[in-house]
């Protein structure tokens, strides 16, 4: 599949897919990035000049906790954590997610049935 | 100008660049496992990751706190405001300075002497404890040792109790005898107090009754004049009063208990032989009250006890009666009035120059209205506006504030000499609560002075200020400054109407005759001990022979001993029997006082009938003086009558009437002499006051005197030496310290007055000039124009004088019992107040008026 730009991402929606992954485990900024597109299939692939930002802006916010620490080969990386915070807000954004796409889908089911 | 650097700014960035090269190394890795050379992995990779320094600059904006960054942006602005019109900066930062440093100063003092408590542990229980007579009215409330006792283990509502009284003796080990002032303490003296020794012990129960071992607890100002601070102090001899004493401890030298003089503390046993007499009362009682245990519950309780002991003791205790003040109270009572006084008008004279900061910045927000509104129309939000303005008088008021703290700390270094004067004047010192309440005087002056400028100057709409772009029309401001003006008149008129009455009051009691003359008298006191008082005849005997020493020296005119000095408050009545007649309906009340022979001939009081004190006669005469004769003996030869004190009491004057002498202010210059019965008594107590009559400048004749003592008594030591106008002067120095600051003040408080009728009536001028160049070209008179303008700044006067008349009519009671000869409505006062302001008022305003009348039109035309 073509890869999306990043443009194409909702606002917000980042954040959570960041916390998403973080809460899969300790883990680095490349690492988010490659699991991110690794798990979209390459859909999303997530711009350098966004996840650092975002990880320092969830950082300053509480949601994530920072510490350095060897990476699998053995080098000094920054790895990401999720804070209590970071896990309920995890569970409101995908909430809020959850709604969202139902609404959209109700309202594309809708405008397709009458289209048909 | 540098930029504004965050100092954490570094150490991110480091970490920025280590995340951002580990996330590019990885990418390179991955380039290479995919089979890519080294070099063209890494390049990919770079290309990949994008604009590094971008995303470093993004990580840093997340991190940068924006209330630092305003706060940052404000205090550039601050900066830059005050460095474009620097004088009328440091005229604000001056006056701040000065209003807040004067303020911080008062406040400093305030804090230490009247707010904070003793330096003792929980001083609040500290409670003095006093018996009182309710037959006499005399101020003695010394106790009798076996009261204090009796108190102490009867009540239950004290800690413990305990007193001590005051000896002054000479200490003998060197070659000098040396005048050591001792406190001989009851039992349980340490505990009371809440203080230990901090090298050494406390005194045992042994060392505490009759024939214990001597022992003495000595100061730390001693311990490092004589022993250097030496550890070997303890367990060393002293020789005090012709005893030897072993050093059991020494006490901090915060410890400065009954007094800042205190050199040794020693037992005083209340099982000894000579006191256990219930009607000799030497100690100054102090109880330490229960934890939290109110002060009346207290009272009541000691009420009960008295009232056990009085039926137990009909003779000496049925009329007594306990007192109970708080030992605080008995320390700063006294000064506490003049320094509320002082603190309020030192908060007047910053609210003065509060309200002359906000006049000159209202000024100062007009002229910047074109600046205002530019940065309105850029998209500046009000608050934004608003917090500017105040950041930058913030940055004015704390430079002023910080001036006022070096001010602050420099008076509080001239407060320590004044300790014979202040009490607690040593504790006064520059600590983190004056530093805060410097700063949050600064805090407060900023909203004050800069909130309504700030609101009022942020307030017009952005187009109609555009639209102006003359400033021809009369500002719609200056009502309220001339408010503020009027306020500034106002307080500066209540403030000089105190400092005149006081200033009234002073001249007043330097034209009071006091009824003896205080120059050209040399007083002084000789060591001597409690002790001698059992041997009486020993003692008088010694005291006369010194006199006569004395008074056989060349340039002394006479010699005589007091109990207390004359001039000196220490107000002693008591109630007499005429004759062995009590008559219920009129009481006999009388000062008492002791003096020796040659008493009056010293003080040069005249003899108006009779004969006054002769030497070696017994201590059975007494001289009255005319009051008490007028008011107690009319239309009788008062010459002869006996006279003795009203209650059980050996030691009550008594004696017949062998004299009258002319009234005297003995109890102080501000005191109406009161009826007084002087017993002649050489040796009231071990150590009088000695009172000589020199010819020529009595502290020229100290060293002879000093050498014939020394000579008369080689053992015993002289002290105190002072001319007795030195000693009234100290009587009087709190009213004539009070009366010079609040004199200061005022004269600050009318000079930031002017200050504020010139710079507004100046401020005036310009924003007119157009108009007044035009009325000029149209051929008004500059006269015209002036008598305008001073008009205008005489109106607000005028209203701001009415207006402190009557806050001065409120206030001035305030300072009614500190005045003397001079009524609160003293119309001089108030007249030449009104007069004075008026005149400099004048004088501020015709500066400005007459600069505005010599406009000429042209030149505004010009340079508008």
């Amino acid at each position: 599949m073509t890869p999306l730009q990043k443009t194409d991402l909702l606002q917000g929606t980042l954040d959570m897919l960041i916390l998403k992954i973080v809460a899969l485990g300790p883990v680095h900024g490349y690492g988010i990035s490659q699991r991110i597109r690794q798990i979209s299939k390459d859909v999303l692939n997530v711009q350098q000049g966004s996840l650092y930002p975002a990880l320092h802006r969830l950082q300053k916010r509480g949601w994530l906790v920072a510490q350095w620490g060897d990476s699998e080969n053995g080098r000094q990386a920054k790895f990401y954590q999720l804070s209590r915070e970071g896990r309920k807000q995890l569970s409101r954004e995908e909430e809020t997610w959850q709604r969202l796409a139902e609404a959209v889908t109700l309202i594309l089911g809708a405008a397709a049935n009458q289209e048909a | 100008m540098p930029r504004w650097k965050n100092p954490f700014r570094t150490r991110n960035d480091e970490d920025y660049d280590k995340e951002i090269a580990f996330h590019i190394d990885e990418l390179t890795q991955a380039n290479v496992s995919r089979g890519m050379k080294p070099a063209e992995a890494r390049r990919q990779a770079i290309l990949e990751f994008g604009g590094r320094e971008q995303v470093k600059q993004q990580l840093r904006e997340v991190h940068s706190s924006r209330l630092l960054t305003a706060l940052g942006f404000n205090l550039k602005s601050a900066w830059r405001f005050a460095r474009c019109s620097p004088s009328f900066s440091i005229a604000i930062i001056l006056i701040l300075a000065f209003a807040v440093g004067a303020n911080s100063a008062v406040f400093s003092a305030m804090d230490a002497v009247v707010l904070r408590p003793l330096p003792f542990p929980d001083a609040d229980e500290l409670i003095l404890l006093g018996q009182h007579d309710v037959k006499n009215r005399d101020a003695n409330r010394f106790v009798a040792p076996v009261r204090l006792e009796e108190w102490n283990r009867m009540n239950s509502t004290f800690q413990s109790i305990s007193g001590y009284y005051m000896d002054d003796l000479s200490e003998t080990s060197g070659p000098l005898p040396e005048k050591v002032t001792e406190a001989m303490v009851a039992p349980r003296f340490l505990r009371v107090m809440g203080v230990s020794p901090i090298l050494g012990r406390n005194f045992t129960p042994e060392e505490e009754t009759w024939g214990g071992p001597a022992v003495v607890m000595i100061s730390y100002g001693f311990w490092q004049r004589r022993f250097h601070g030496s550890p070997d102090a303890v367990n060393q001899k002293v020789h005090v009063g012709g005893f030897a004493s072993s050093i059991v401890g020494v006490m901090p030298s915060s410890f400065a208990f009954p007094n800042r003089d205190v050199d040794l503390w020693a037992p005083s046993a209340p099982d000894a032989p000579f006191a256990q007499r219930r009607d000799s009362t030497w100690f100054t009682v102090i109880g330490r009250l229960r934890a939290a245990m109110p002060l009346a519950e207290a009272s009541a309780d000691l009420a009960t006890v008295q009232t056990q002991l009085g039926a137990q003791f009909p003779r000496t205790d049925h009329d007594l009666i306990v007192q109970t003040t708080p030992l605080k109270e008995t320390v700063v009572g006294g000064v506490r009035d003049s320094m509320w006084l002082l603190y309020g008008s030192v908060s007047l004279l910053l609210l003065i120059a509060c309200s002359n900061i906000a006049a000159l910045l209202l000024a100062r927000t007009t002229d910047r209205e074109h600046e205002i509104s530019v940065r309105f129309s850029l998209g500046a939000s009000r608050s934004a506006i608003v917090t500017q303005i105040l950041a930058e008088v913030l940055a004015l008021a704390t430079a002023g504030s910080l001036l006022g703290l070096l001010m602050a700390a420099g008076a509080a270094r001239a407060f320590h000499l004044l300790s014979n004067q202040l009490p607690r004047a040593g504790e006064i010192t520059l600590n983190w609560r004056i530093v805060a309440y410097s700063l949050a005087c600064a805090v407060g002056t900023t909203i004050l002075c800069g909130l309504v400028p700030a609101i009022r100057g942020t307030r017009r709409q952005l187009a109609y200020s555009l639209a102006q772009t003359t400033r021809t029309q009369v500002s719609r401001h200056s009502p309220l400054q001339w408010t503020l003006v009027a306020v500034q008149i106002m307080l500066a008129v209540t403030l000089l109407t105190g400092a005149g009455l006081l200033l009234r009051s002073l001249n007043e009691l330097s034209h009071v005759s006091a009824g003896f003359e205080p120059s050209h008298v040399l007083t002084f006191q000789i060591t001597g001990s409690w002790g001698e008082t059992a041997e009486m005849k020993t003692l008088v005997q010694r005291i006369d022979r010194t006199l006569d020493g004395l008074r056989s020296l060349p340039g002394v005119d006479a010699a005589a001993t007091s109990g207390m000095l004359p001039g000196v408050p220490a107000l002693y009545q008591f109630e007499f029997k005429v004759d062995g007649r009590l008559d219920p309906n009129r009481k006999v009340l009388a000062d008492s006082r002791y003096v020796s022979a040659g008493y009056f001939q010293a003080m040069q009081i005249p003899v108006l009938a009779g004969e006054t004190c002769n030497q070696g006669t017994s201590s059975n005469d007494v001289v009255v003086n005319r009051s008490f004769a007028d008011r107690y003996l009319p239309g009788t030869p008062p010459v002869g009558h006996q006279l003795k004190g009203a209650t059980y009491n050996d030691f009550q004057p008594q004696g017949t009437i062998r004299g009258i002498v002319a009234d005297a202010r003995e109890e102080g210059l501000n005191t109406q002499p009161v009826p007084t019965v002087y017993s002649c008594f050489t040796a009231p107590n071990p150590f009088p006051n000695y009172l000589v009559r020199t010819r020529g400048n009595p502290t020229e004749m100290a060293e002879a005197i000093r050498r014939r003592v020394h000579e008369l008594e080689p053992n015993r030591s002289v002290y105190g030496m002072t001319p007795l106008q030195g000693h009234l002067d100290e009587v009087s120095f709190e009213n004539r310290l009070r009366t010079l600051l609040l004199a200061i003040f005022a004269g600050s408080a009318v000079l930031l007055a002017c200050i504020g009728i010139y710079g507004t009536l100046n401020y005036l001028g310009r924003l007119r000039q157009r108009e007044v160049g035009m009325r000029l070209a149209l051929g008004a008179l500059p006269r015209q124009i002036v008598t305008r303008f001073l008009l205008q700044g005489l109106r607000v006067t005028g209203i701001g004088c009415a207006a402190g008349l009557v806050l001065s009519l409120v206030a001035t009671r305030l300072i009614d019992s500190m005045l003397y000869g001079v009524s609160t409505l003293d119309p001089t006062t108030y007249g030449s107040v009104l007069l004075l302001i008026l005149l400099v008022a004048t004088a501020a305003s015709l500066i400005p008026a007459w600069r505005a009348s010599r406009i000429e039109l042209v030149q505004v035309l010009r340079e508008e």
